[in-house]
């Protein structure tokens, strides 16, 4: 930002605004009367006003995430995540003279690790896949190193406060503090008093500019405890197995982190990831309540007003091949209820087919369940469009057709049931009531989430990470404008075998 | 909001520095909260019948919530409540049968729930605005006349229950429970062995149980004057009134059944309970029994509990668990209320097996310490603020939420006191207040550590 009087500006526009956006929006189906300012340095601002509240959603998204990863480094992105409460120089250090001075012996001593670690690698790597070739697991300069670190860290510790993003805001009343990160977006968020937006202002720009990777290692192991809490469901590594078997280039399907990814972090990586993507031009702020556009523009101006326009991170563009063959999955457990899943990959939030697959998933799972009851089979069906954590991306996924057995038996049965369906998904069309009930279906269930603001802000965050915040209500009424003939032809398209990944569950004592 | 100010900066000025100002000299102003009037969204029927409604007019939805004192506790014949459970959930009603109720709800594309609990019943239905007069009527007709049968029983019976989704929403938020509600369970059972609400019927209860039996049940407590109403959506509010009273005036006023005062119970002597599970990690829930809270208590109770575990925030027990160690995601306090008899006070965490014993030991030490000194000024300063102008508001924040709280504190209460006096009571809360509620209610030699996960360690 160049500075000068940016809001003045802002305020001719916001009258446009108002009246593109103000009253002509709030009457019909998909009410998202948002104001939107964008300043010179890049920075997006978006609001929906709701003057009588008094309360305000305040979300800042940058578009960045798990996609943006390197092999190796995986769960990086959200490790940031956890890394960016630690503080900054101004909110939780002590004495930050003395405690800088010691995070960079910290980042020195890192780099030597490396050194270390590059130097001894032939003796440190795995090289057997069972675990059944000895390899060194340290050095004595690598314990030397980490041992320094810890000392380095402990004294730093001592300068420093815990949890400093987090208390300001439990003090001035804010809730529902959190943050995410999952493969296109990171956001932080919390709700406040309306009249105490600029804590939120404050906090942010900080953080998003000077952030200090305080107690990293003992923040490492914080993913560490997450990842054993995923894994502790038995769905976890056979739905991973399903997101491989499905992908083979994008990153959609990889998820946040293994075991081996936790160890490599570096603070020289994160940093990296940090300085690249959180810059104004990569950064939206979302606000629902008890604000305008008028007062929030010359706030957020006070306090973001100052950054520079970056140059702009590299995007994710990595592209799936053309599906070229069916793939099967058979997977054992003695844990997991024996299923048959069916997935096929599917177009992105941006393309024109997407908005249908939503209403597709609800009307086909209410048909499947119908066959599935009157085959006889024992089940339930579940059909989704989730990878790792998430529904709905800018980038091709999948939709998954789920079909939970009560007995394995049946599983062989099950499936060619459930080829059939989808075969003659292709060939005729649902019928029309079916149709018109799934419509109503996901629109009562877009209201819900609409209900919430905190949802609805997120929803607005998310498509503007996908595609635009502009899609969002084009998507919605997509979903409306669906034909079982548009069903039909989607079936067609995408449900054939060449784009089709098969996972079958089925108990261990089959095997042995 | 300082514009003029901020406008005669920028004016002066084509570059300037970040603000950085500590978030304690900001100047950040009162929130200007008051508690809503509850008289602006009653409804009394001559019944006894309290109704609490309000816009909410973002969306065109409209939720309709029953709360009824009666739980699980109050069954005179064993299984009674959890047979009725299934049967508003699930039963229809007197002129519609279980699947036309099913179809009406799916049709509508509801959002229709029962939640059975020790003490009360929440029946809550969410639908489209378009749909409201039929689910009006349906509500209605579920709690008035809801058709209990066999089945119901036998369900009950069996255990049968909406499964537990096997992963979390786009947010992810259900990935870490893991083995804590088995956990938690456990502590339940522990501290209310022998107790009224640990009484759960068993197999031979639900054979000798008959549809007269939940039928007599449900016309004991399912009474105008033992229910409180919210409804809040896209919905006019005059015309709520009106279908309410079409609705429900003509419900019979029956005798409201006493309040049944639930024995206190007699502390127990600190003991570990291991139930050995082979998972990646280990879930350590510690507590004991929690006694009815006095209203002069509760205040500093709720600061103090703030201070100790607000959940997954900056409180006492994140920092001594996953701040400075890393050793765990959470570690919160958490506060099971009953309306009228004993609840459960209980520190919750879980963590890779090796080092469950260490979040053990410093979660102790954290409420050891809060027994035996006063809580900081900066502790107190942030919990009052989180709890007056953060966690309290936020029960009014919208219709739903406002119409949801009023009611329930009407059913609870008989009145709104509590809820009128609270911002209040909180701001007087002193710090000698919290050492004090610590050294009542803080009862370390009494705590009953349960402990899920593959080793246990020896307690001192």
């Amino acid at each position: 930002m160049t500075g000068g009087c940016m809001w003045l500006k802002s305020r001719i526009l916001l009258l446009g605004c108002s009246l593109l956006y103000g009253m002509s929006v709030w009457a019909d189906n998909y009410e998202l009367p948002i104001l939107e300012h964008t300043f010179d340095n890049g920075l997006r601002l978006l609001v929906i006003e709701r003057p009588r509240e008094q309360r305000v959603v305040s979300k800042i998204f940058t578009d960045m995430g798990a996609l943006n990863e390197v092999p190796g480094e995986y769960g990086a992105a959200h490790f940031l995540e956890h890394l960016m409460f630690k503080g900054t120089p101004t909110l939780g250090s002590l004495d930050w003279e003395r405690e800088s001075q010691i995070h960079e012996q910290i980042r020195a001593t890192e780099d030597a690790l490396t050194e270390e670690l590059n130097r001894a690698r032939n003796d440190l790597r795995q090289r057997g896949v069972f675990h059944d070739y000895r390899h060194a697991e340290t050095t004595p300069r690598i314990e030397e190193l980490r041992a320094l670190i810890d000392s380095l860290n402990a004294q730093a510790q001592e300068l420093s406060e815990e949890g400093p993003m987090k208390v300001w805001y439990q003090a001035f009343g804010g809730t529902r503090s959190t943050a995410t990160t999952e493969q296109e977006y990171m956001k932080f968020d919390v709700d406040l008093p309306a009249s105490r937006v600029d804590l939120f202002l404050r906090v942010e720009a900080d953080r998003m500019q000077n952030s200090i990777f305080r107690n990293f290692d003992a923040e490492r192991m914080v993913l560490v405890e997450q990842r054993l809490g995923d894994l502790n469901r038995p769905e976890t590594e056979f739905r991973e197995a399903m997101n491989s078997l499905v992908g083979r280039a994008s990153m959609v399907y990889i998820p946040e982190g293994y075991a081996n990814d936790f160890e490599q972090y570096t603070r020289r990586y994160e940093r990296e990831l940090y300085e690249t993507y959180f810059v104004p031009n990569n950064t939206t702020l979302i606000f629902i309540g008890g604000v305008t556009l008028r007062e929030m523009v010359p706030l957020v101006e006070e306090y973001f007003g100052h950054m520079q326009r970056a140059p702009e991170p590299k995007r994710y563009q990595g592209r799936e091949p053309l599906p070229s063959g069916e793939k099967r999955l058979t997977w054992r457990s003695d844990t997991l209820s024996p299923r048959v899943e069916v997935r096929y990959q599917i177009p992105a939030v941006g393309h024109p087919d997407r908005p249908a697959f939503d209403v597709l998933s609800v009307a086909f799972a209410e048909d499947l369940q119908q066959r599935l009851t009157a085959a006889g089979i024992a089940g339930a069906v579940d059909i989704n469009t989730r990878v790792v954590h998430t529904s709905r991306f800018g980038v091709p996924a999948s939709i998954n057709v789920e079909l939970k057995l009560s007995d394995a038996d049946d599983a062989m049965a099950a499936e060619s049931l459930l080829l059939a369906a989808l075969a003659q998904l292709s060939k005729t069309a649902l019928p029309e009531e079916d149709v018109a009930w799934a419509k109503k279906s996901v629109r009562t269930e877009w209201y819900r989430t609409a209900a919430d603001p905190n949802a609805l802000a997120f929803q607005i965050g998310h498509f503007e990470t996908m595609d635009s915040w502009k899609t969002l209500k084009p998507y919605l009424e997509a979903r409306d404008a669906v034909t079982p003939e548009d069903l039909r032809r989607l079936a067609d398209r995408y449900f054939i075998a060449k784009n089709r990944s098969i996972g079958v569950v089925l108990p261990e004592e089959e095997s042995q | 909001m300082r514009t003029l100010p901020l406008l005669l900066l920028l004016l002066a000025c084509s570059a300037w520095p970040q603000v950085l100002t500590d978030p304690r000299d900001m100047a950040l102003p009162d929130t200007g909260f008051s508690r809503p009037d509850p008289t602006d969204y009653e409804l009394v029927l001559e019944n006894g019948l309290h109704a609490y409604i309000a816009r909410a007019d973002q969306v065109p939805l409209v939720t309709m919530s029953a709360f009824v004192r009666a739980g699980k506790v109050n069954d005179t014949a064993p299984g009674a409540a959890e047979a009725l459970a299934d049967a508003l959930q699930r039963g229809g009603t007197a002129d519609m049968n279980a699947g036309e109720f099913a179809e009406t709800l799916r049709l509508m594309t509801a959002d229709f729930v029962v939640e059975m609990h020790d003490e009360w019943t929440e029946v809550s239905l969410n639908v489209p605005t378009e749909d409201f007069d039929q689910a009006l009527a349906l509500f209605s007709e579920v709690l008035r006349n809801p058709q209990i049968s066999g089945t119901n029983i036998e369900r009950a019976g069996a255990g049968a229950g909406a499964e537990s989704a096997d992963l979390g929403g786009e947010s992810g938020a259900a990935l870490y429970e893991g083995s804590m509600n088995d956990a938690v369970a456990h502590l339940r059972d522990i501290v209310y062995e022998g107790h009224a609400f640990a009484d759960h019927p068993g197999p031979g209860d639900f054979e000798r149980l008959g549809p007269s039996d939940v039928a007599s049940f449900h016309r004991r407590y399912f009474v105008p004057g033992n229910t409180t109403i919210a409804v809040a959506g896209r919905v006019d509010v005059d015309t709520v009134n009106t279908r309410l009273a079409d609705q429900l005036s003509d419900w019979e006023a029956a005798p409201v059944p006493p309040v049944e005062q639930q024995t206190a119970i007699k502390l127990k002597r600190r003991a570990l309970h291991h139930y050995p599970a082979r998972k990646l990690q280990s879930w350590l829930v510690i507590g004991h029994a929690l006694p009815d809270l006095p209203l002069e208590d509760r205040a500093a109770f709720d600061v103090m509990t703030y201070i100790v575990g607000a959940y997954h925030l900056n409180t006492r027990l994140m920092r001594e668990t996953r701040y400075k160690y890393g050793y765990t995601n959470d570690a919160s306090a958490f506060v099971d209320e009953q309306w009228f008899g004993p609840g459960i006070y209980s520190f919750r965490s879980y963590s890779r097996p090796e080092v469950i014993k260490s979040i053990y030991q410093n979660m102790m030490g954290e409420l050891e310490r809060t027994r035996r000194e006063e809580v900081s000024d900066r502790e107190m300063f942030v919990a009052k603020g989180a709890l007056t102008d953060g966690l309290f508001p936020v029960r009014y924040l919208d219709g739903y939420t406002l119409t949801r709280s009023l009611a329930l504190e009407k059913l609870r209460y008989g009145n709104h006191q509590r809820s009128a006096s609270y911002v209040d009571r909180v701001r007087k809360v002193t710090k000698r207040d919290v050492l004090n509620v610590a050294q009542k209610y803080l009862q370390l030699e009494n705590m009953q550590i349960v402990l899920v996960g593959e080793e246990a360690f020896a307690i001192e």
